[in-house]
């Protein structure tokens, strides 16, 4: 009697291993084709827009740091990849806690809806990112400890960061991303 | 080396001054498309990832130097730059041009000018949304093999980062005036043109512009036009299978109608030349046309050839100019008409033997002197008058023949068509005695050199001549028919002469 039990113990344990499968997980597919960052940033841009019709419960609570978009040629060629990451990375979590103050100061349902998918997509690219090899990003304790920011106190500041951000320095990365250019040689 | 040297400074002096000419034109070209598309002041535009230049025009109304004018900028965040501006002179008008090395994209940048610390114009832009390119170089077109179809490729403009950013536009219409169509592509350097004219010469150019979601901008000049042709159409296997049936056919035809009229059209574009070759055998090809030898080695006496017995030959006749005893009963016209020569020749039959060769001549004169009456005969006209002149017997070999033909026409060519000519006897004619022949008597004989006077009497041959004889014309009467009766005497013995017919042979 004590046999039957074990097995069915045993047996029961398999399926809900095998149910589960708490393995390693594959690793991701490089998603190397920037139409998916042109969607993006064509929905931060709807976004914008939305934002700029907007009258009443869009204004953001408190001032937020936000990164820098500007990108001079010469000198972003001249970091490394290293350095260009960290440049990204630490935008696009910036971006995340902006996104989140904003989600909760804005009442205005259309707007709400297109700071939802904002988050979404930001949330994304770092799927992409990680499929891309890039190594996740650990961000610091305060947002002051980052360089090349700075603050704006207007949504609508806030909304024009995020998509010079992605059309800038966000998509350079993605389109020198050497798993990339492994993929097509 | 010094000379080298210079050689080489003076050309890359020439090189530089063409590149700089090349950017001038570009520059002016660019410049003169903004101002046509660009309504803001200062017009702005971007060539580079580094390169950008602003420009405006002066008013006539308010022209100042350009130290005039201040420009200064500054991106977002950041202090504000002045810039060194110049003057340009536009079609009588002037411009005045900020231009920069060194951009940041991707943020705001904030343009102010201002004349004599006045403020003139203020502007907000992204330098890349204001990117305006050089029209893509090395347009190549092709048919690749297809028909009805081009296929266009080009180089993209050598920048950076924006290989999926560009947007290009193919313009293509036939030349000669066709409507001009126009297609984009994306993110692509060469297109597939469909749908086109065969055998039909299309100008191709192409066009850059930045798609507007990273980069944007303004459409950049056309390129030059390429002219190609396209393939020809491909026959139509149905008409090129009835052409060439047609064709056949007409040819089956031409080729028929040629073989049925051959003759007819061999006579008409290469008439035969009548020979008398075949009629004196020998005289051409063993004699080379040497009468005189031919008759010499021709056999002895006078013979027949076969060709005399043709009907379709026509024979010269013989006029009787003398005859004895039966010259009364000859009721042919031309024994009519020569009736009273001949009743003058036989009440002078005597004589004849007295001048035979002096009343001959006379006779012959008489006649020629003569102009026949239209109803005479037309034998009449064409009679030969034959005399013999040898001074030797006929009987020896050696004998010459000379005819004295009428003076009017060589007849004998025409005895045959007219024979068939003649409506009295039309069909047929029988002629006989035309080949007469007057016998010498022991009566007459010839004297002196010259003459032998043959003298012949119906034999009572009578040879149908004429190739249309038929048998219904026996009935009618036949005007040249000389019916002799057979009387000859019984000594004589006709002494045939070698009559050759001489005929028209067509």
């Amino acid at each position: 009697m004590l046999q039957k039990t074990a097995r069915g113990l045993l047996v029961l344990l398999f399926i809900v291993l095998e149910w589960t499968r708490p393995g390693l997980p594959s690793p991701l597919r490089p998603i190397c084709d920037l139409r998916v960052l042109n969607h993006f940033i064509k929905e931060a841009r709807d976004t914008e827009v939305a934002m700029n019709s907007c009258r009443e419960g869009c204004s953001l609570s408190e001032s937020v740091t936000v990164p820098e978009t500007k990108v001079d040629f010469d000198v972003w060629e001249k970091k490394n990849s290293l350095e260009q990451v960290q440049e990204v990375q630490s935008g696009l979590w910036l971006l995340q806690q902006a996104f989140g103050l904003l989600q909760s100061s804005v009442t205005n349902s259309e707007l709400h809806s297109h700071i939802e998918n904002s988050i979404r997509n930001l949330l994304s690219i770092n799927v992409v990112m990680r499929s891309l090899n890039i190594q996740e990003y650990t961000p610091p304790a305060s947002a002051a400890e980052l360089e090349g920011t700075w603050m704006v106190s207007s949504a609508a500041e806030l909304l024009q960061v995020h998509v010079n951000f992605l059309r800038g320095k966000v998509r350079l990365l993605l389109l020198d991303a050497q798993a990339c250019q492994q993929d097509v040689s | 080396m010094t000379c080298e040297h210079l050689r080489r400074v003076l050309l890359l002096c020439v090189a530089i001054c063409a590149v700089r000419a090349a950017s001038v034109a570009g520059l002016d070209r660019k410049v003169s498309l903004l101002l046509e598309k660009e309504p803001t002041n200062p017009k702005c535009f971007a060539q580079s990832l580094t390169d950008f230049t602003c420009f405006w025009e002066d008013d006539e109304e308010r022209t100042g130097s350009v130290d005039q004018y201040t420009f200064t900028y500054s991106y977002q965040n950041e202090n504000s730059s002045r810039c060194r501006l110049r003057a340009e002179p536009a079609g009588g008008r002037r411009l005045f041009l900020c231009h920069l090395n060194r951009t940041k994209m991707f943020v705001q940048m904030f343009v102010h000018i201002s004349r004599d610390g006045k403020p003139v114009y203020n502007r907000s832009l992204l330098i890349d949304q204001l990117f305006l390119l050089d029209p893509p170089a090395n347009v190549t077109v092709s048919s690749a093999g297809q028909r009805c179809q081009l296929h266009a490729r080009w180089l993209p403009p050598p920048i950076k980062y924006m290989d999926d950013s560009l947007m290009y536009q193919v313009s293509y219409a036939a030349a000669g005036g066709g409507a001009e169509q126009v297609e984009t592509v994306l993110a692509s350097t060469e297109l597939r043109l469909r749908g086109l004219q065969p055998g039909t010469t299309y100008g191709v150019r192409v066009r850059v512009k930045l798609d507007g979601i990273t980069y944007g901008g303004f459409w950049s000049a056309w390129s030059e036009p390429v002219l190609t042709e396209t393939l020809p159409a491909e026959p139509n296997p149905l008409i090129i299978s009835l052409t060439l049936i047609i064709s056949l056919i007409l040819i089956v035809l031409s080729l028929s109608v040629f073989l049925s009229h051959r003759r007819f059209l061999q006579k008409k574009i290469w008439p035969t030349i009548p020979t008398p070759d075949n009629k004196f055998h020998g005289l051409f090809s063993v004699h080379g046309g040497d009468f005189k030898e031919w008759l010499r080695q021709s056999s002895g006496g006078l013979w027949l050839t076969p060709a005399f017995c043709y009907s379709e030959e026509c024979p010269f006749p013989l006029e009787v100019l003398s005859e004895l005893s039966v010259c009364p009963t000859l009721p042919s016209p031309k024994a009519s008409r020569a009736s009273d020569g001949r009743e003058q020749d036989c009440g002078a039959a005597e004589d004849w033997g007295a001048a035979p060769r002096d009343r001959l001549m006379n006779r012959l004169r008489a006649l020629h002197q003569h102009e026949p009456s239209p109803q005479s005969s037309l034998l009449e006209s064409k009679d030969a008058y034959v005399t013999l002149c040898s001074g030797q017997h006929p009987a020896e070999k050696a004998l010459t023949l000379e005819v004295l033909l009428a003076p009017r026409k060589a007849a004998l060519s025409e005895c045959h068509s007219d024979l068939g000519s003649v409506p009295q006897s039309s069909g047929s004619g029988r002629l006989s005695s035309q080949s007469s022949f007057e016998y010498p008597t022991h009566s007459w004989m010839p004297k002196g050199p010259g003459y032998i006077y043959m003298a012949g009497a119906d034999s009572g041959v009578s040879m149908d001549y004429s190739p249309m004889s038929r048998a219904d014309d026996t009935g009618k009467v036949v005007l040249y028919a000389n019916d002799y009766k057979n009387d000859m005497p019984a000594f004589s013995r006709p002494v045939l002469t070698r009559q050759n017919s001489i005929h028209d042979d067509g």
